[in-house]
């Protein structure tokens, strides 16, 4: 099984996100860039199918600027893939996910690929755009949201469920296809530290894709004014407690009726 | 620049969905021609509910196949609607299929695209949005240039929009072969969300969410009875899941679901980063914790300082009471 896992490096979770100073993005000075959330996901999974189906490899595919997406790649490589690929994204400045899909879907329909692992939508941007339209550009079916997926040998399909608004499908889909991953593991699987230095020197694919003009462009990136801390209610019993948060919930805040 | 704007709608028990009105409402807002389009077993049922809000040309592809085939097989009909109204905007409410559809059609139909939106505006060279990202601890406003823009809302970001009944006209959209790769894919089943008492967690309006403070799964009640209660959606801390005390579908957080509701309580829940920035987009957030120097409060709108066992029961019985349950 050929699986291919589209990465993207974010913000590790801790970072103090500020605005740059022209105050269009975020100012990524100092800011250190992971794999992580549904990505980190995306590459367990792609590990745990490795490991279950005989004869698979998995290849880590990144768009984005140097050098942290080759950081990412490494850690990648670290935690089990077999193969990365840096696809540069020099000179694309506008954090758009078409365009991130455009540049992956070029390395993406030279490559073999079974199975293309994603997260449902990325820690940063949050779109969600990027699997479903990656599923067009290569003329495969797409899915996101999808959890429990498991390799069917017999049927030669993967079969997953996705939880959707209106309820829980199951699905049989032959490959190939392209999956965003809602399953989240708690403990993902860390590198070990002979895996992170030999990381190091792994080679890493570069491609530079196409020039695009891209379609949507940051003009404002803004915090929300800082929660100034709870106003807490004070009372005597908790009688008084809940009539007042109740009160106070339906008359100023108006959440319920 | 000026052509009309499309609303993908969405049907369940026969009717729009709120997500749908919510994208009806916006389009409205507009000020240009609204169409809609609908497709799927019964499609042509959503042509009156459509013309109840004031939208009046409805393109249906009523056909069966498509709502059990992948999402990608409503791309086609969607693309002859866009083509054959000279569309410029398709909004779609903030749904999963909504999501996935802008992001196809962003391919499909040359157009530039955006999700979770929760401010819209007409520019001269196209539109504006904003949406929060990094888990609502930042937004952004970015313009979508061009001609064309995809659009989906985020939920619950707008109302719903007043009535305007009129009589619609339904124009039939035939969805042809479905392409090879897509036939193959196979809905094996459907089954209901399982929803405990109350609404799913992710499109609730109210989260109710317990933590290590409720000591045991024997006190988890006490949370569900306040959710219930409130007509809302039950959730938990990541230290309840990994004890077991409630499955990892009930978890906020990071490595969870991320909430955004109107109105988030948080019960025995201390506010730590990785709880936090699943659930701080919430409109109003109320924390209830005996410790006053809980992180949980820096983040909270309004506190309760005191022993859940004693506040949380007497909140139930207060929110009965007013809501004469
Ligand atoms: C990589 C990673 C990912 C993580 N992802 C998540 C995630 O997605 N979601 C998540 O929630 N956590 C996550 N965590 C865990 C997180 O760091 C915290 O450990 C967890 O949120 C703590 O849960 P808690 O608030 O229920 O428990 P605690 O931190 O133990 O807090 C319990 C609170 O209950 C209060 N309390 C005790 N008794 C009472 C009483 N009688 N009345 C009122 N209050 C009382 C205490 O004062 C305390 O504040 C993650 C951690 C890591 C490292
Ligand atoms: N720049 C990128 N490089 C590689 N993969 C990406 C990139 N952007 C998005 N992805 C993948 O697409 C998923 C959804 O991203 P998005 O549509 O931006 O929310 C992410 O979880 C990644 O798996």
């Amino acid at each position: 099984m050929e699986i291919v896992v589209c990465v993207k490096p974010v913000p590790d979770a801790e970072t103090r996100l500020r605005a740059a100073a022209d105050g269009k993005t975020l100012d990524a000075e100092g800011v250190k860039f992971v794999l992580a959330g549904y990505d980190e996901s995306a590459v367990e999974q792609a590990l745990l199918l490795k490991e279950s189906i005989p004869g698979s490899k998995v290849h880590a595919i990144a768009y984005g600027p140097a050098p942290r997406t080759e950081e990412v790649l490494r850690a990648a490589i670290a935690l089990g893939c077999d193969q990365a690929t840096w696809v540069d994204a020099a000179g694309d400045s506008s954090g758009d996910p078409v365009t991130a899909a455009r540049a992956l879907a070029g390395v993406l329909a030279g490559v073999p690929r079974d199975l293309v692992l994603l997260g449902k939508q990325a820690g940063d941007d949050e779109s969600g755009i990027v699997p479903a339209a990656l599923g067009q550009l290569l003329g495969v079916p797409d899915f996101s949201c999808v959890v429990d997926l498991r390799w069917d040998p017999a049927g030669t399909r993967f079969r997953f469920q996705r939880p959707v608004e209106t309820g829980v499908e199951s699905w049989a889909v032959p490959t190939p296809l392209v999956i965003g991953l809602q399953q989240a593991w708690n403990d993902p699987r860390t590198a070990k530290l002979p895996a992170i230095l030999k990381s190091r020197k792994a080679p890493i694919g570069r491609t530079t894709p196409a020039s695009a003009s891209a379609h949507s462009l940051p003009e404002k990136f803004e915090l929300p004014p800082p929660r100034t801390g709870a106003r807490l209610i004070e009372y005597k019993t908790p009688q008084e407690a809940a009539e007042k948060l109740v009160r106070v919930l339906r008359e100023e805040a108006k959440v319920f009726p | 620049m000026t052509g009309p704007t499309v609303v993908v709608g969405e049907v369940a028990d026969g009717h729009l969905t709120g997500p749908t009105l919510e994208a009806i409402g916006v389009a409205r807002a507009l000020g240009r021609p609204t169409v809609g389009f609908v497709a799927g077993a019964h499609a042509r049922s959503a042509g009156p509910e459509f013309a109840r809000y004031g939208v009046l040309e409805v393109y249906v592809a009523d056909d069966a196949r498509l709502d059990s085939a992948p999402g990608g097989a409503r791309v086609g009909p969607l693309r002859e609607v866009l083509a054959s109204t000279g569309a410029s905007v398709v909004l779609a409410g903030g749904t999963t299929n909504g999501r996935e559809l802008v992001g196809r059609i962003a391919i499909a139909w040359d157009a530039a695209a955006a999700t979770g939106v929760t401010e819209l505006a007409a520019v001269e060279d196209g539109v504006r949005v904003r949406r929060p990202i990094f888990g609502g601890r930042a937004t952004e406003s970015r313009r979508l240039t061009g001609e064309r823009q995809a659009i989906a809302l985020r939920p619950h970001a707008f109302p719903s929009p007043a009535e305007s009944p009129g009589t619609p006209h339904l124009h039939e959209v035939s969805p042809g072969a479905l392409p090879a790769p897509l036939a193959a894919a196979e809905r094996t089943g459907v089954a209901p969300t399982v929803r405990g008492a109350g609404p799913g967690l992710t499109d609730a309006s109210i989260v109710v969410s317990g933590g290590r403070g409720l000591r045991g799964p024997e006190n988890f009640h006490l949370v569900e009875e306040l959710a219930a209660a409130l007509g809302a959606a039950v959730g938990a801390s990541r230290a309840v899941t990994d004890a077991g005390w409630r499955p990892t579908s009930f978890q906020v957080g990071q490595t969870g679901r991320a909430v955004s509701p109107q109105l988030y309580v948080a019960v025995g829940i201390s506010g730590a980063i990785q709880h936090i920035v699943g659930m701080i987009s919430s409109r109003v957030i109320v924390a209830i914790n005996s410790d006053a120097s809980a992180p949980i409060f820096k983040v909270a709108d309004y506190g309760v300082v005191g022993d859940l066992f004693q506040i949380v029961p007497a909140l139930t019985a207060e929110v009965r009471r007013v809501r004469g349950l």
